[in-house]
């Protein structure tokens, strides 16, 4: 098993399309870098001068007018019927300050969870990918068969190549993470502001890498799984866009109480350690009328982490049953 | 019973066809195929060589019956087996982005053969200058001399060919054939099945003819032709008027083929001479017709259907 591993290893990494698959992702996280270094720019002086205007106009308008705005909104808090949101959201009129005109300074604490998650979703499409060709290609040019003329214990060679695909992978996406995190670093150090990273934040940080590095090695096995079920790499692609469009898009759209169970809700309850989805809580109210609100809610990491863990488990099981069993014809 | 590389009993596989129909690709083969030596395995296009093949190569699962390979029940022990068995089935596929000598290098590694046989095997089938061209790039000779290269990676005793000549030119499936004969000549078993029957007939030391999934006949290619013939002798002789009648009155049967006749029925060549040499007749040439294995498959194939 370990030679056989060892085998699939140099196939996949002497394959093309793994060559230009790794090659696309380090462009486009270069493209993420430079994104990042242009939001991160400060506001030229003429941009500054017409903020601090703004600022200016905002506080002169709160200082003449404020009492009397929160006077009369709390007025029509109270005569609203129920179920009606908190009083200190609805009536919130504080006093603005410059900080709220203009651009944000980017700070480095508060952008990089966001910028790890996008990394982790194009680390686990390019592994997945990678995975559906480097095994759907087998079957496609028929040297599957030529394969196990040589190998014929099936669960042996199964195992090699979904293990392939994940250690294979896994190096990349924590090189990708690591590129991701230091340059954000070093832009963010030049550019906007990174004196509150503390090691509690490097440690959370690192830990949202490494759980996407987990699952971008996930994603690899899966694609890999996908690619032997359905012997094509179009068609292991096809399946799973359709099945994010149509289901994670389309269906999660009209029932949104479904997202707990949506791959995408809990691969960011994974990756971010608890994530926050959104439903609609609808109600008849007293006065005859019906009303919607959008309430807030959290999905658990260890949710996210027993989801897609026997997500995983159930695939690679079937996609080795079926390896096992299947006639090979071509 | 001799040792035998190869043999089947009952082997038996259907498949399905999407509109749900089954078809009978083997329906209980009994297949022995001794040590040593080509045996070709024959059979028209559709007869279940290529199933009953991957069936003994673990490639598909027999529905009943059982093989062994090397006395080794398979699929079961194949696996133990396997490093004895090199095969090559219906065309030769291979990664085609890769070289010739990059595809080989995955297999030996696979199977822990030294790199350097790589290189050895490359040169035992001509390909040593094209080693590092995409396999993509090779022509159908080529392609076929790569997979006969994979298969000697193990130095396997049994060898199987599927249709090893299918669109190579005649060169090419001289140069198959001679491959197969000099393995064969070294002690090694070969399995080549065709449907191409005069190429096998040249390299073959016994056969195997099937149809619809079932053994027809089976032996050495003399035993195999010999046992469908009746002994056709061809005879010159000055009057074939009186020869014929002679020997029709003998139980014979004669017909005309240009200056000779051709006499079927007679017991034994001598017959024929001693027949009309008693009437004053003399025959001045008689040759014993051979079938060829040819005539044998279609005869033998000829109810089938196929």
């Amino acid at each position: 098993m370990i030679r056989l591993t060892g085998v699939e290893l140099r196939r996949l990494t002497a394959r093309r399309l793994t060559v230009i698959g790794v090659l696309a992702v380090l462009v486009i996280t270069a493209f993420l870098l430079f994104a990042l270094w242009r939001e991160s720019q400060p506001l030229s002086a003429e941009e500054q001068r017409a903020a601090q205007t703004q600022f200016e106009q905002a506080h002169k308008n709160w200082v003449e007018h404020g009492k009397e705005d929160q006077a009369r909104c709390e007025e029509d808090w109270r005569t609203q019927p129920e179920p009606k949101p908190a009083m200190e959201e609805m009536c919130n009129f504080r006093e603005p300050t410059v900080d709220d005109f203009g651009k944000p300074r980017t700070v480095f604490a508060e952008v990089m969870p966001d910028m790890l998650l996008g990394s982790s979703y194009l680390l686990v499409f390019a592994a997945f990918l990678i995975g559906a060709s480097f095994v759907g290609a087998e079957f496609s040019t028929g040297a599957i068969g030529n394969w196990l003329t040589f190998e014929p214990r099936r669960l042996r060679v199964y195992g090699s190549k979904v293990l392939a695909a994940a250690i294979g992978l896994a190096p990349v996406a924590a090189v990708v993470l690591a590129i991701v995190l230091l340059g954000a670093y070093l832009i963010v150090d030049q550019l906007g502001d990174t004196a509150n990273t503390t090691g509690k934040v490097w440690g959370d940080l690192t830990a949202t890498g490494g759980r996407a590095v987990l699952l971008t090695a996930l994603g690899a096995s899966i694609g890999g799984v996908v690619g032997s079920l359905l012997r094509h790499t179009a068609a292991a692609i096809g399946v799973v866009m359709a099945y994010l469009v149509l289901i994670e898009g389309v269906f999660a759209g009209f029932l949104n109480k479904a997202q707990p169970w949506l791959v995408k809700t809990n691969f960011d309850a994974f990756v971010r350690h608890d994530t926050k989805y959104y439903v609609n809580e609808c109600s008849s109210s007293s006065d005859g009328g019906y009303l919607c609100n959008t309430i807030e809610k959290t999905l658990s990491f260890e949710h996210g982490a027993w989801y897609l863990g026997i997500l995983a488990a159930v695939l690679i099981v079937v996609g080795g049953a079926v390896f096992y069993r299947r006639d090979v014809n071509s | 019973m001799p040792e035998l590389a190869i043999s089947t009993r009952g082997l038996r596989k259907t498949y399905r066809t999407r509109l749900g129909r089954k078809v009978v690709a083997v329906q209980g083969l009994d297949l022995d195929v001794p040590i040593g030596g080509v045996h070709g395995f024959l059979g028209p296009n559709g007869s279940g060589k290529t199933t009953s093949i991957r069936m003994l190569l673990g490639l598909i699962r027999a529905d009943a019956g059982s093989m062994t390979v090397f006395g080794r029940p398979v699929p079961a022990q194949l696996p133990d087996v396997v490093g004895r068995v090199g095969a090559i089935v219906e065309s030769p596929k291979f990664f085609p982005a890769f070289s010739g000598r990059k595809n080989l290098e995955l297999l030996a590694e696979a199977i822990g053969a030294p790199r350097k046989r790589v290189g050895e095997v490359l040169e035992q089938t001509s390909l040593g200058e094209r080693g590092k061209d995409r396999y993509k790039a090779y022509s159908l000779g080529m392609k076929q001399r790569l997979a006969i290269a994979a298969t000697l990676l193990k130095e396997p005793d049994l060898l199987i060919f599927d249709e090893p000549t299918n669109g190579l030119d005649p060169a090419g499936i001289r140069e198959i054939r001679e491959t197969m004969r000099g393995l064969g000549d070294q002690g090694r078993t070969v399995l080549v099945s065709s449907h191409i029957l005069a190429e096998v007939e040249q390299v073959a030391d016994t056969v195997s003819i099937i149809g619809h999934g079932r053994l027809l006949a089976s032996g050495t290619v003399a035993e195999v032709i010999g046992g469908s013939t009746a002994g056709t002798v061809k005879v010159a002789v000055d009057n074939h008027e009186a020869a014929t009648r002679i020997l029709t009155a003998a139980g014979m049967t004669v017909r005309a083929d240009g200056n000779y006749l051709l006499v079927d029925g007679a017991e034994h060549p001598a017959d024929v001479t001693r027949r009309l040499a008693q009437q004053e007749l003399y025959v001045s040439e008689l040759v014993p017709v051979r079938a060829d294995l040819e005539s044998v498959f279609l005869e033998l194939t000829a109810g089938e259907g196929l």
